[in-house]
């Protein structure tokens, strides 16, 4: 396997406000990962500066290129979609296949025509005219068309509805994602994507504090159904986070033998949303 | 080569109200009035002075016209030609103008420049398309347009003329249409270029605001008044401005200016040869080749998304 994204020490301070603190990461080939983080934590700049849409200090390497001074032949290899990736209103879509076609050396009309086709856009309309799950249906063809080795989302759902959400991401794993690539993205609706990653990066206040693979994860972490008989014992293992429900504990561990909890309840793989909130509040 | 056309296209897409549907209207508007003038026999005031109308004017005018020596008649056929010019000139330095503000400021307004900025595509090249719809697309159009036009005017001429028992063949004669038609397009082109340090500025300003660009780019240039007036207690950046503007809309009329007789034009006309053999031509160009760098450099590493 080999490194799409390589971070070593990266630095972003905004004056006074440092949004990332010397972060390290790596993306493998082939790897769903989610860049998971509360508001202000610094996914966007992440998301920005592998982009090569801000400066940085540190040192970062997608695909073998530095996104700061080489962006626009990084952008012939990486596509994203971002929240605020809005595509121009005025244009047709017919114009704007054109425009792809002539100006990305690896797109594929063909293809692009394909997945069009599957939907109700319409050619000659104007993306005005168009409804908000269309565009993303509209932007999300053109993304898949391209031959990309690295596809960057930045909250693409936002602001959809519960049907277009789930086609979304169906779409992406049966028709986009293969070996050969990688996909990185962050969102708030983690249930959403929880299934579909192989990998999860948390970050808080600038740093990742998280970087594993879900199966590490799921060795690493367990929950367990704690009686309330029990509940003294599963404190003293001193657990990660603890939540009530229907009556009895439900206690995250981090490390611990699967033997010694076993004695305490029923284990379970916590949910990524869980683990995100545990991971959150520790050291608080 | 084949992403700049793509480019040009896209600029094309976005505003072919201004760049060719306007010119078209304006060109469509006027013909029709002078179809209806033509047919309704009503009085038609051509080049200011000859008013006719058709049923008795025409056979008069034509008379009149033949008697005439030939530096005359190309005269008045070159004025009847190229005083529209003016019309559609006026309506394309405002075009231009708007255009100049908004291309870089428009598309950070409608948040769509992520999407433009996730193409292949450098800064550089995105900013250079720009300005080449600036002083080669939008002119060429209006160009196209005012040919279409000077054409429609000879055709128009020509059956007037049959109308008053004449053949026409003196009018095109004196035409000189080849040359009027190269003339009107590079007039119109070079003037573009004669005033690029104009565009060039307003295009920093449009990539630099964050609202109001024509406030960013008018606000800088009043300090700079309001300063030499109080230090120096003069006015010559302001009066350098509206030189510069107002050569360019001369050399975008220069044609009119040969062809009208001395004693209407006042004296010197500035055509496009004469600016491009002119140095501040040539400094003008230096000075907006900076200002662009300004804004290929904002666009690439300002980071306000």
């Amino acid at each position: 396997m080999s490194a799409i994204i390589q971070a070593r020490d990266l630095k972003k301070s905004y004056g006074s406000f440092h949004a990332l603190k010397g972060v390290n990461f790596s993306v493998e080939r082939g790897r769903i990962v989610g860049l998971v983080g509360p508001n202000g934590a610094g996914k966007t700049t992440v998301l920005k500066a592998i982009l090569g849409l801000t400066s940085f200090d540190g040192d970062l390497e997608v695909l073998g290129l530095n996104p700061e001074t080489q962006r626009h032949q990084l952008m012939q290899k990486v596509c994203f979609i971002a929240d605020v990736a809005i595509m121009p209103s005025w244009l047709r879509v017919n114009e704007a296949l054109e425009f792809i076609t002539e100006v990305h050396p690896h797109f594929n009309l063909a293809r692009a025509e394909q997945f069009l086709e599957k939907t109700s856009i319409v050619r000659d309309a104007k993306i005005k005219s168009l409804s908000k799950g269309m565009v993303t249906q509209l932007h999300l063809a053109l993304v898949m068309s391209i031959d990309a080795e690295l596809l960057v989302l930045d909250e693409p759902t936002l602001g959809l509805d519960i049907l277009y959400r789930k086609e979304f991401y169906n779409e992406l794993l049966t028709e986009f994602f293969d070996e050969g690539r990688s996909i990185l993205v962050t969102t708030h609706q983690i249930e959403e994507v929880e299934n579909l990653l192989t990998d999860l990066l948390f970050i808080k206040q600038g740093e990742i504090i998280l970087s594993s693979t879900i199966e590490q994860v799921n060795e690493k972490y367990v929950e367990v159904l704690v009686g309330k008989e029990k509940l003294p014992q599963a404190k003293a293992l001193s657990p990660l986070a603890e939540r009530s429900a229907f009556g009895r504990s439900i206690c995250l561990f981090e490390n611990k033998s699967r033997e010694q909890l076993a004695e305490l309840g029923e284990l379970y793989s916590p949910s990524v949303a869980d683990l995100f909130v545990a991971k959150m509040k520790e050291g608080q | 080569m084949r992403a700049f056309k793509a480019l040009l296209k896209r600029e094309y897409w976005e505003h072919r109200g201004s760049m060719f549907y306007s010119p078209l209207i304006l060109a469509g508007f006027i013909a029709l009035v002078m179809l209806i003038a033509g047919i309704t026999d009503s009085t038609v005031t051509v080049e200011g002075h000859h008013a006719f109308s058709f049923g008795e004017g025409v056979p008069m005018a034509m008379d009149e016209f033949e008697k005439m020596d030939a530096e005359t008649q190309e005269r008045v056929v070159q004025v009847g030609l190229t005083a529209p010019v003016i019309l559609f000139s006026l309506i394309l330095l405002v075009v231009c103008l708007f255009y100049a503000l908004g291309c870089l400021y428009d598309e950070r307004r409608d948040r769509s420049i992520l999407f433009w900025k996730s193409m292949p595509l450098s800064d550089t090249t995105t900013v250079l398309s720009k300005f080449v719809t600036l002083v080669l697309v939008i002119p060429a159009l209006y160009g196209a347009v005012i040919i279409a036009f000077q054409l429609y005017t000879m055709l128009y001429a020509t059956v007037a003329a049959w109308f008053g028992g004449n053949s026409g063949v003196t009018i095109w004669a004196a035409s000189g249409l080849i040359g009027v038609f190269v003339n009107t397009l590079l007039s119109l082109i070079v003037a573009s270029l004669w005033l690029a340090p104009v565009w060039g500025w307003l295009m920093l300003a449009s990539c630099w605001a964050k609202r109001t660009a024509f406030l960013w780019a008018i606000f800088p240039l009043l300090l700079v008044f309001i300063a030499e007036g109080w230090i120096f207690n003069s006015s010559r950046f302001a009066s350098l401005i509206g030189e510069r503007i107002a050569t360019g809309f001369a050399i975008q009329n220069s044609e009119i200016g040969e062809a009208l007789p001395a004693r209407m034009s006042d004296g010197e006309v500035f055509n496009w040869i004469n600016a491009i053999g002119n140095t501040e031509f040539w400094s003008g160009l230096l000075l907006t080749a900076a200002f662009l760098g300004g804004a290929i450099y904002l666009r690439r590493y300002r980071d306000d998304s």
